[in-house]
């Protein structure tokens, strides 16, 4: 495949090496976690399979360089582009320049310029109050609606108090613990090490915590047109908790449903937004809640579901699919799941009752649906949240 | 540079041994095995539920002749459980006995924390093997993270300290496999570490080898038909898809039953086997005697 000469001459040994230590690279521009450290390692392995075996070479490869599932599906058809000359060309060419538009879109930090011009008409008479008083912005935040906020300027207010919200849940869930003291038992091996100190005289006993609930969130946010006003907060949101908690998986749906957890997790918020978009980019029209959860439930419900895990999904509830079929899907992760809360920004609205059809199929299998358009919304039902996952 | 004749000539080699030991694998996978043994890197397997990971090791331990030392994780698990531990009442009996003794107290200390009271778990024990031997790190993904950055630690240096004693130096360096379900996601630091392969659910050839070589009296017609059909039940839309051992199971319970051969007559007879593939109350309520009937007829 790269040479047919069994024995290659110095020089083209050296093109042979340099050549397979750009095959890292290559990987790297398609979004594998590669690091520079990994072409030694190619070579190495290189050296002891030979290179005149296609296949060998590519189990090998495929075994050292992949990292995840998805990686490991994608990795026949990377392989095949870098190493067969026609198709190389045309793979290296537009996995490339989108890395490239990603970089480079992610390089400017001018906020203004970065922001997304939706809802920059709102709310110009607030800034000068805004500008004056810390807290009583902060305060203002949160009783604004989130569509208000969609501006630049307000992004960092936002995130810290998300990340303030996010502390306080955690901070619910150890005083949890804390409450169970009296509760706890003696550890006996615990306390017969203790003793070894005092002579074998147990003087200091130890005890057995009880054991720590950490439940698992998962939220699955609807990002369809609807929604555009809240989703935005809702990933800042869902960002912010995941850089507070361990345990929280995201999902965005539309038409379909895909995870965001790697994408929030990006340190820049700026890229990570954007890495947002690239992945809701694309999609149709219309919302399929009934089939995007269906699908949840078969690719992702049996891995990250489980007796301890509460689900938020924040939706409107407008659904273009089959009501029955949301209904069967909820109903599944009904039975799979602690409890599941529905945050439906529209629900404070004056008038608003949950009347559409999602919505109504929706209600008999939901723990709580609360309202949650503005931080005070979410700040409200968040104890209702916490108390539901205890 | 190995000749690539040589190379493949390994892989069938360790793929026949392989299957000597009762373990049908791809030569992917051979070659990543072969891979681990060069370069010493732990192999990451991951895949569904019941796709052979864990035979992955017993396996390869049982090639090389090696001992197998598991570690199964699970949530909580912790260093005492997991490297080593004290014998705490057998030190205290120790210093009972010691206090009429009229060596030094230094000299008595050294004594009672000497490794004659330690309690090897699985890590020291496969670090401490005076032969090479398989540690198997089981559904890694089940411990907390805390776990995986300290067994990142062993996996680079292979050394561990025990303040008592001093710091442990591999004699050997254990083969290591580890296994995920990826009911959480894995560190990047840990997967950069590993050799990775990803196992999917067999393919017919490969099952029908693995029934052949595993339930040796279901062999022609009846492999075929069982293969056959747990490969339409995967397709289908269930919670919990039947891995290897289920095909295994179920085999065995329809060689109990005396059932022979799957069509649609036997459709009735099938459904009482039906409890060793189908592992829910959801799943069981699809396989009515018509849907058991239909992929009957077409094995």
């Amino acid at each position: 495949m790269l040479t047919g000469a069994p024995n290659p001459t110095p020089d083209l040994a050296a093109v042979l090496r340099a050549r397979l230590a750009g095959f890292a690279g290559f990987l790297r521009a398609n979004g594998y976690a590669v690091a520079g450290s990994d072409a030694v390692g190619l070579l190495e392995t290189v050296a002891r399979t030979g290179t005149l075996d296609r296949h060998i070479l590519r189990w090998s490869l495929k075994a050292l360089l992949c990292g995840r599932g998805d990686e490991w599906r994608r990795f026949d058809a990377l392989f095949d582009a870098y190493f067969l000359p026609p198709n190389k060309k045309l793979f290296v060419a537009s996995n490339v320049t989108a890395a490239r538009a990603r970089d480079s879109a992610g390089a400017p930090r001018d906020a203004t310029e970065r922001e997304p011009a939706a809802g920059s008409g709102h709310g110009r008479d607030t800034d000068a109050g805004l500008a004056r008083h810390g807290a009583s912005r902060a305060a203002r935040l949160a009783s604004t609606d989130f569509r208000d906020l969609n501006r630049a300027e307000h992004v960092r207010d936002v995130e810290a108090l998300m990340r303030r919200f996010a502390r306080r849940l955690k901070h619910l869930r150890l005083r949890r613990d804390a409450r169970y003291d009296h509760g706890r038992r003696l550890d006996l091996q615990g306390t017969i090490r203790r003793s070894v100190a005092s002579g074998g005289t147990p003087l200091r006993l130890a005890w057995k915590d009880r054991r720590r609930v950490r439940p698992r969130l998962v939220l699955l946010l609807d990002v369809s047109r609807s929604m555009s006003r809240y989703s935005f907060f809702y990933l800042r949101l869902a960002r912010a908790l995941c850089g507070e908690l361990a345990d929280v998986h995201s999902f965005i749906f539309h038409t379909r449903i895909t995870g965001v957890g790697e994408a929030l997790s990006d340190p820049d918020p700026w890229r990570s937004q954007e890495r947002l978009q690239l992945l809701a980019v694309g999609w149709g029209g219309g919302t399929r809640i009934g089939e995007c959860f269906r699908d949840f439930n078969r690719s992702h419900g049996a891995r990250l579901v489980h007796s301890r895990t509460g689900v938020i999904i924040v939706s409107d509830g407008y659904d273009t699919g089959e009501p029955e079929v949301l209904a069967k899907a909820l109903a599944t992760l009904r039975r799979r799941s602690r409890r599941i809360v529905w945050l439906n920004p529209l629900l404070n609205q004056p008038g608003f009752t949950p009347e559409s059809r999602g919505m109504r199929a929706a209600m008999p299998h939901i723990d709580l649906l609360a309202p949650g358009a503005d931080l005070a919304g979410v700040a409200r039902v968040l104890p209702q949240i916490i108390e539901a996952l205890g | 540079m190995t000749r690539p004749v040589d190379r493949m000539r390994e892989i069938v080699d360790l793929q026949s041994q392989l299957q000597d030991a009762g373990y049908i694998a791809e030569p992917a996978l051979v070659a990543a095995l072969l891979l681990m043994l060069d370069l010493g890197r732990p192999l990451l397997l991951e895949g569904d539920a019941g796709v052979g990971k864990t035979e992955v090791a017993k396996a390869i331990a049982a090639v090389r002749g090696a001992r197998l030392i598991r570690l199964q994780c699970y949530e909580g698990l912790d260093v005492h459980a997991a490297m080593y531990e004290w014998n705490y009442q057998r030190q205290l009996l120790a210093i009972k006995l010691l206090e009429h003794d009229d060596r030094p107290v230094a000299v008595k200390e050294q004594d009672i924390f000497s490794e004659r009271y330690l309690l090897k778990r699985p890590l020291l024990e496969a670090i401490s093997c005076a032969a090479q031997a398989v540690l198997l790190i089981d559904e890694i993904d089940r411990a907390d993270e805390a776990f995986e950055a300290y067994l990142l630690e062993l996996l680079s240096d292979f050394q561990m300290s025990i303040p008592e004693l001093g710091t442990v130096r591999a004699v050997t360096r254990p083969l290591v496999v580890i296994t995920s379900n990826g009911t959480r996601e894995l560190s990047d630091a840990l997967r950069r570490r590993c050799l990775y392969q990803y196992i999917d659910y067999p393919a017919f050839a490969k099952e029908l080898a693995i029934v052949e070589v595993k339930a040796p009296h279901a062999a022609g017609q009846l492999a075929r038909q069982v293969v056959q059909f747990v490969q339409s039940v995967r397709r289908m839309d269930l919670q919990k898809k039947p891995g290897v051992a289920e095909t295994l199971d179920w085999t065995a319970a329809l060689l109990r039953m005396g059932i022979s051969v799957i069509d649609d007559d036997g459709a009735e007879r099938i459904l009482e086997t039906l409890s060793a593939l189908i592992k829910t109350r959801d799943d069981r309520a699809g396989f009515t005697r018509e849907v058991v009937a239909r992929i009957a007829a077409a094995c």
